[in-house]
């Protein structure tokens, strides 16, 4: 039926060294879901609206050190944002999405959307990511590559286009956001504060025998 | 084999006859679970059979014994609503312990009017969600079907009649589940009984600008989280998880969004008669069906949140065997 966090329930006892809070925004049906389940499962399937908030947790490596990205994927409806709006708080990197083929996602990323991460979000070094969806549907395509570039120049975001049905860039879009994330000084050392806490969890497990980490 | 109806007048692709549940879900895999296709024993059959002589007694032809029955027994009738409802009566026992078919008795005519003549600014919204609406569902599957247009008439009908409601996502979950099991226009009465409050509080209050009531039980959740369950409550306190990260969609769709449909379905049975508080009850229990498992896990804020949250989804997975939810539990 509708998603669900479960592919994430794997990785709590996996250690890592960095981990990172993303957020994914944008306008409904812009295939927010779509391109997290992508990114972390292999199916691509036709999911359901997202009610409030929703998140996947992935473990991978890139550039050298293992990183932990707490995913959270937010309803696209306007009525939600008063839900949603509380998940901005302590963001490293946040994903604009919208659909190569509807104009008005595009334009409502300027008008609404950045301005909700300037309202919300904690983190003034965060990094933005605009990810244009939907690419394999060319023919429909009414938003071009180039005024998806100019946003993100004005932004100061990144940009990519993707399509979490053919799995285009997918991959790409939360690498190249954690690499960018990492360069960061101030939200490296968010991202470690938590790693190293977690290493430090890991070895109380290892010493407290057969009782969990907890007292 | 109530439901069948269902599978057999909309095939959706004749040349592949699609495996459903009994309830009409396209099957996934082969694995059995419990209440999905086990087969059921001649004893278990009588037994059913039973059960609906004694419902069909209590509600009369067409619903008219009803409502003397319910004045004369409440208990009676409590507890065999917590008991579920058998599956052909659903659909009109819901509609008498909600309200809705006086509703529809005293505004004929009303609900053709806001699908044919009626316009709602929340049109586009609807479509684009129509197909996302439990799609493995053989009612729903078909583009353009009958279900899809049926749910999309309700709700559209709901968007004009109520219009600072209009629609908001989650709304097609429960006109979707409803439609499982009446008609349109019923479906559509239905839901304006539950938001207008014809027998409990309204929940209109959960679609609103704001989402006052959303909000209202977050918090009211919390507190009941702390009270009821206080070392659990301690542990959420200290890892920053509240309500919102897992509860919201509970109170929105009342359990019809993600959860597995035989329970669903038991939870509404009970929520129409007793009101919004058996939402409540259910999530708590949820909370205590997972408590020692929730507890255990310390580490970062979002580790928490993912192993409540996948604990209460995992623990009612058919794939896990474990369908020991047990609802009397959650009712009492």
């Amino acid at each position: 039926m509708a998603s669900t966090g479960l592919s994430s329930s794997n990785s709590s006892s996996s250690s890592y060294d960095l981990s990172f809070k993303i957020l994914l925004i944008g306008d409904s049906g812009v295939g927010k879901s779509s391109l997290l389940v992508t990114f972390i499962s292999n199916s691509v399937e036709d999911l359901s609206p997202t009610i409030g908030v929703d998140f996947k947790i992935k473990l991978l490596t890139v550039g050298g050190k293992k990183l932990k990205l707490t995913i959270w994927d937010t309803a696209g409806q306007e009525r939600f944002r008063t839900l949603t709006s509380s998940y901005y708080r302590g963001a490293q990197g946040i994903v604009l999405v919208y659909d190569v083929t509807r104009r008005e996602t595009f334009t409502d990323l300027s008008d609404i959307w950045a301005k909700e991460v300037e309202l919300y979000s904690t983190n003034q070094d965060c990094v933005k990511m605009l990810v244009g969806n939907k690419v394999d549907k060319e023919s429909e395509r009414v938003v071009s590559k180039e005024e998806g570039m100019t946003l993100a120049e004005e932004l100061g975001s990144l940009f990519l286009e993707c399509s979490a049905r053919t799995r285009e860039n997918v991959e790409q879009c939360f690498e190249e956001l954690a690499l960018k994330i990492m360069e960061v000084p101030s939200l490296l050392e968010e991202g470690s504060a938590v790693g190293k806490r977690n290493i430090l969890k890991q070895k109380q497990v290892h010493h407290t025998s057969g009782g969990g980490c907890c007292s | 084999m109530e439901k069948k109806r269902v599978a057999d007048d909309h095939e959706v692709e004749p040349a592949v006859p699609v495996r459903v549940d009994r309830f009409g879900f396209v099957k996934q895999e082969q694995n059995s679970a419990e209440g999905l296709c086990r087969s059921r024993s001649a004893s278990e059959y009588e037994r059913e059979e039973r059960r609906i002589r004694k419902w069909r007694k209590m509600i009369g032809v067409g619903g008219s014994d009803w409502k003397h029955y319910i004045r004369r027994k409440p208990h009676v009738v409590k507890r065999r609503i917590r008991k579920g409802i058998p599956d052909c009566l659903r659909g009109l026992v819901w509609q008498l312990i909600s309200g809705s078919r006086d509703l529809l008795l005293m505004n004929p005519g009303v609900y053709e009017q806001l699908v044919i003549y009626e316009t709602s600014a929340s049109e586009l919204d609807i479509i684009r969600d129509i197909s996302r609406t439990f799609p493995s569902h053989v009612f729903f599957r078909q583009r353009h079907g009958p279900g899809q247009r049926s749910l999309y008439n309700v709700l559209k009908a709901y968007s004009v009649f109520d219009r600072d409601v209009g629609y908001v996502q989650g709304m097609g979950f429960i006109a979707g589940l409803l439609l499982l099991y009446m008609s349109e226009e019923d479906a559509f009465w239905l839901l304006v009984a539950l938001l207008k409050g014809a027998v409990h509080a309204p929940m209109e209050g959960l679609y609103l600008a704001g989402l006052p009531l959303v909000q209202q039980y977050l918090y009211q959740f919390d507190h009941l989280v702390k009270e009821h369950l206080p070392k659990l409550g301690e542990h959420f306190a200290q890892e920053m998880i509240n309500p919102s990260m897992y509860a919201s969609q509970w109170f929105i769709t009342v359990f019809s969004y993600s959860f597995p449909f035989h329970l669903a379905i038991r939870i509404w049975d009970v929520f129409l008669y007793e009101g919004v508080r058996i939402v409540f009850k259910v999530g708590l229990a949820l909370l205590k069906y997972c408590h020692d498992d929730l507890v255990l896990f310390h580490c970062c804020q979002t580790e928490v949140v993912s192993v409540s949250y996948n604990f209460v989804v995992l623990s009612l997975e058919p794939a896990h065997g474990s369908y020991a939810l047990d609802l009397g539990l959650a009712y009492s």
